[in-house]
């Protein structure tokens, strides 16, 4: 990955800087700590700062092969990830590990620094030490116990969720439960709303919706928040029709816990939508329904109807779903069969209801699974705040991140492909963009740059905005670099507007930056970003100010309609075609084709193959004799079909996007797509060109019987 | 925030870069055209129809599309049709040259591109200058509005700033105007009956 030799020593450097810095700000982390848990008033985010801080070093020195600091970084890092989730709690002991552990990165680093200073380090004593303190933890009770929570409601909380709840009932602040019953048409702004002003009086730990939605429209929601403020001032913030605010009550000792049944909160006035739900006879407190884990699934609807699912269980659904497709499509065929068999009418005419009615229902789960598959943008926003804390970091900058439009949905396809573009952008907005603090001042520029990211749906797009005001590109310097680097000629340059010259920076190997690391500096940034978007069918623009900053406009579609697609030549242009429709590419052999009825044939594997030269189909002049061509053998219904084409370069997974309408009767083309060259590829649409040459070769027969 | 200079607030946040919506001028009111050439011939269509000026790039034919269609081109990811302005006016097909230019303009919700030869300059007209259809004798195809006669050569036109453009536009057609050649007679095209064909 890095090139030792060449550059070892500014590698080396470079490695020394960014984990100096790193390793002071987890010693000033862990300052702020150190008096929090005197103070009894830890900041969850402070042990989060220190887990990424720890994480971010552990990084690098994975990066730049420094293996002992590695080591020791990941030892650090799992204890503070059991901090973070409560499974250790924070108590001096764990404090002096933390401690000696930053003491002991310092150590190491000045042995990088220079090798002849020797630092000792026994990481297997960290490894023990951090193993006593889980055992000596272990045997404290759980007072999430001790409270009237259901198990149900306790077991779809992630691990943080369970860490917060455990945390503010053990440091005595009330737990809340509001229920609310909200209609479909409202949800969105009333919990955005709500967000807003719990954040002020309360700490909402988590929001727990029911999946069903009643015949009224109406959904039920229970959020479960800790608060100091007094409860008449939450129910004045948080106060919604049709919401019941309850205190979560500490069980009574001596009580058992209620009797496993399932019982209404008796202050709820809106009936719960269940049918098979009773009332319980035994008085229930104010707190959560108990509800019996191994009893009826309908009772525990009540209180819990979310479940968090594996996104890789819903690519499963997802293929699972691709592959009764097929089945529709084989059904079908054989029903074309049974058609011409006498005697079988009436089963063919059942059967093809049946058929029909199993199309209507797969068209609705492929909907469902696509809504299914919607993310909102919001956690991948958050990441970016990482990263972005993390760069500043590096860069020594300070940077103020904005979003809005978090809620924006997009499929979870696009949001992971978007990861890598945005990641870029952002860090060229602080790497390039953003000023240094005293060159803000100068200009009389707010020390801190800001970095907004705004998100928004218009039509079936997303728009992604990521908007600096750093120092802006300067369509000189891109020139400049663009002849230093022999990217262009200067004649080429000379001819170019400003707004071409800007589009520059998307060529690989342009960079004006100065310095090269593994992300930045070698001009690979805007590549990724432009061919990661081209592929999504999405695009980007750019506007930039010298002086005033930059900004980025992303425009993705909000699904994809995403397939796998062989993509071949013809008399030199280039086409795809999508999988599906394809059962197998064969090489043509020439002197296997005979013709019948004027029509040219192959046989294959027994069977007649008729065959189609797309060249001719298409009115391309025909490139002198060929030596190698290939069949490829699409299907559709009962019927095969061999298109001859040139070359076939591979499978690849493409993005359709449909032609403008202006060319949407073009019969035998699905759309275009793009294959990251910026240079459309049409895609065949294998089912129509099948029909018509079935139809074009009946006339042509017909034609010839009546001459 | 951010004080962002005029380049900027062209180019209002929430709207591509198709943002500029045409308004529907009466044809008293058009009088700025862009010229193009067509071989020998001049052309102009309203400097408010046409949203950007662009290089050719590259090209995909369609095959078995309308015959005044040459092909697809990607306009920074959209996938826009090309219409052949020769084709369209039944001459004779050239190959592109280095001058050959693509005017993206709309046609209801979609944007189309129309190749030209090369791009001229812009000219605003007077009244005077403008002979309309209507008075002309003989037989016009329904979108030809009328002739221009530049009184006079003129060289260098103002670019207007009335905000139909955005800038990315502006700077396209300083880039591309050439106003070496002195033009005499100019057919007035109407986008729409044009676009109908
Ligand atoms: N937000 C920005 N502000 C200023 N310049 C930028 C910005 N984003 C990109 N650039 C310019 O684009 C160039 C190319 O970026 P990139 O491809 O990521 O390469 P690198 O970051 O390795 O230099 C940068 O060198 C810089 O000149
Ligand atoms: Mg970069």
């Amino acid at each position: 990955m890095v090139d030792r030799k060449d550059k070892g020593e500014g590698i080396r450097e470079e490695f020394i800087a960014e984990a100096q810095e790193l390793i002071e700000g987890l010693s000033r982390d862990l300052l702020v700590l150190d008096h929090a848990q005197q103070q009894n008033a830890v900041d969850p985010e402070t042990v989060n700062n220190l887990f990424r801080g720890v994480h971010t070093l552990k990084g690098l020195a994975g990066m730049f092969g420094f293996s002992k600091l590695g080591q020791l970084a990941h030892r650090i890092e799992d204890l503070l990830e059991d901090l973070r989730l409560g499974r250790v709690v924070l108590n001096q002991s764990v404090l002096d590990i933390l401690f000696e552990g930053v003491d002991t990165f310092q150590r190491l680093l000045a042995e990088a620094k220079n090798p002849e200073e020797i630092a000792e380090v026994d990481i297997e004593h960290f490894e023990r030490s951090i193993k006593a303190l889980a055992v000596n933890q272990k045997s404290s009770s759980d007072i999430i116990a001790e409270y009237e929570i259901d198990p149900g409601v306790i077991a779809v909380l992630t691990e943080y969720e369970t860490h917060r709840l455990r945390t503010n009932l053990s440091q005595g602040i009330t737990v809340y439960r509001l229920h609310l019953r909200l209609s479909l048409d409202v949800i969105d702004t009333v919990l955005k709303q709500l967000k807003e002003r719990g954040r002020k009086v309360a700490e909402i730990i988590t929001y727990l919706p029911s999946m069903s939605v009643g015949p009224d429209e109406m959904i039920d929601i229970d959020v479960l928040l800790a608060s100091n403020s007094p409860e008449s001032e939450l129910i004045k913030v948080l106060d919604q029709s049709e919401s019941v605010l309850s205190v979560i009550q500490r069980r009574t000792p001596h009580v058992p816990p209620p009797a496993p049944t399932v019982t209404i909160p008796e202050k709820r006035d809106a009936q719960p939508v269940g049918a098979a739900i009773e009332k319980s006879d035994e008085p229930s407190g104010d707190g959560f329904a108990i509800a019996d884990r191994a009893g009826d699934p309908l009772s525990l609807r009540s209180v819990m109807n979310t479940v968090r699912v594996d996104i890789r269980k819903l690519d499963h659904l997802m293929n699972a779903v691709g592959e009764l497709g097929i089945v529709r499509g084989a059904l079908g065929r054989a029903l074309e069969k049974m058609r011409d068999v006498p005697g079988l009418n009436t089963l063919t005419g059942e059967l093809r209801r049946i058929h029909r009615s199993f199309e209507r229902c797969l068209i609705d789960v492929q909907d469902d699974v696509f809504d299914v598959r919607m993310v909102p943008l919001g956690h991948f926003f958050n990441k970016l705040g990482r990263i972005v804390r993390q760069v500043a970091r590096e860069n020594v900058k300070e940077v103020r991140m904005v979003v809005s439009g978090s809620e924006t949905e997009v499929d979870k396809l696009i949001a992971e492909e978007l990861a890598d573009p945005l990641m870029h952008i952002v860090r060229n907005a602080i790497d390039h963009g953003i000023e240094s603090p005293s060159e803000r001042e100068s200009r009389g520029k707010p020390i801190a740059g800001t970095l907004a990211i705004n998100a928004y749906q218009k039509g079936n797009h997303v728009v992604v905005e990521v908007q600096d005001d750093g120092r802006g590109i300067d369509p000189k310097r891109i020139k400049q670099a663009a002849i230093d680097k022999e990217i262009l000629s200067k004649e080429q340059l000379d001819e170019m507007s400003t707004s071409e010259l800007l589009d520059v920076i998307f060529l690989p190997g342009l960079s004006t930056a100065e310095s090269v690391s593994d992300i930045s500096g070698r001009g690979i940034g805007m590549d990724v970003v432009k061919t990661n978007l081209a592929r999504l069918g999405g695009m980007i623009e750019l506007h930039s100010e010298v002086g005033v900053g930059t900004k980025f406009t992303i425009t993705l579609p909000i699904t994809l309609a995403i397939i796998s697609a062989l993509v071949v030549e013809v008399a030199g242009r280039t086409f795809a075609i999508p999988l599906s429709t394809i059962q197998e590419a064969i090489k043509l052999d020439p002197r296997a084709i005979r013709t019948m009825e004027g029509r040219e044939i192959l046989t294959l594997r027994g069977t007649t193959l008729p065959i189609c030269r797309l060249a001719d189909r298409f009115g391309f002049s025909r490139e002198t004799k060929r030596s190698r061509q290939f069949v490829v053998v699409v299907v559709h219904g009962a019927r095969r079909l061999g298109f001859v084409v040139d070359k076939l370069r591979g499978q690849q997974d493409i993005v359709i996007k449909s032609l403008a309408p202006s060319l949407q009767g073009t019969r035998g083309i699905a759309g275009a797509t793009d294959l990251g060259d910026q240079r459309l590829v049409l895609v065949l649409d294998a089912p129509t060109l099948l029909d018509e040459f079935a139809a074009t070769s009946r006339t042509n027969l017909l034609q010839e019987s009546l001459s | 925030m951010t004080h962002y200079s005029s380049r900027f607030s062209l180019v209002p946040v929430g709207t591509g870069s198709f943002s500029p919506s045409r308004t529907p001028a009466s044809a008293s009111e058009i009088k700025d055209f862009l010229a193009f050439a067509l071989g020998e011939e001049h052309y102009a269509l309203p400097l408010s129809s046409i949203r950007e000026i662009m290089k050719l790039p590259y090209i995909t034919e369609v095959p078995l599309a309308p015959a005044n269609v040459i092909g697809i081109i990607s306009v920074r990811g959209r996938v826009t049709t090309l219409i052949d302005m020769r084709r369209l006016l039944s001459m004779s097909e050239l190959q592109p040259t280095s001058k050959s230019r693509v005017l993206l303009v709309s046609k209801g919700d979609e944007v189309i591109g129309l190749l030209v030869d090369r791009v001229l300059q812009v000219y605003r007209l007077t009244d005077n200058e403008i002979e309309t259809a209507s008075t002309m004798g003989g037989e016009q195809a329904a979108y030809v509005t009328g002739i221009g006669r530049p009184a006079l050569a003129r060289k260098g036109e103002v670019i207007p700033e009335n905000g139909q453009q955005n800038a990315r536009f502006r700077e396209q057609l300083a880039q591309t105007v050439d106003d070496s050649i002195g033009v005499e007679i100019l057919i007035l095209l109407d986008p729409d009956t044009l676009l109908q064909m």
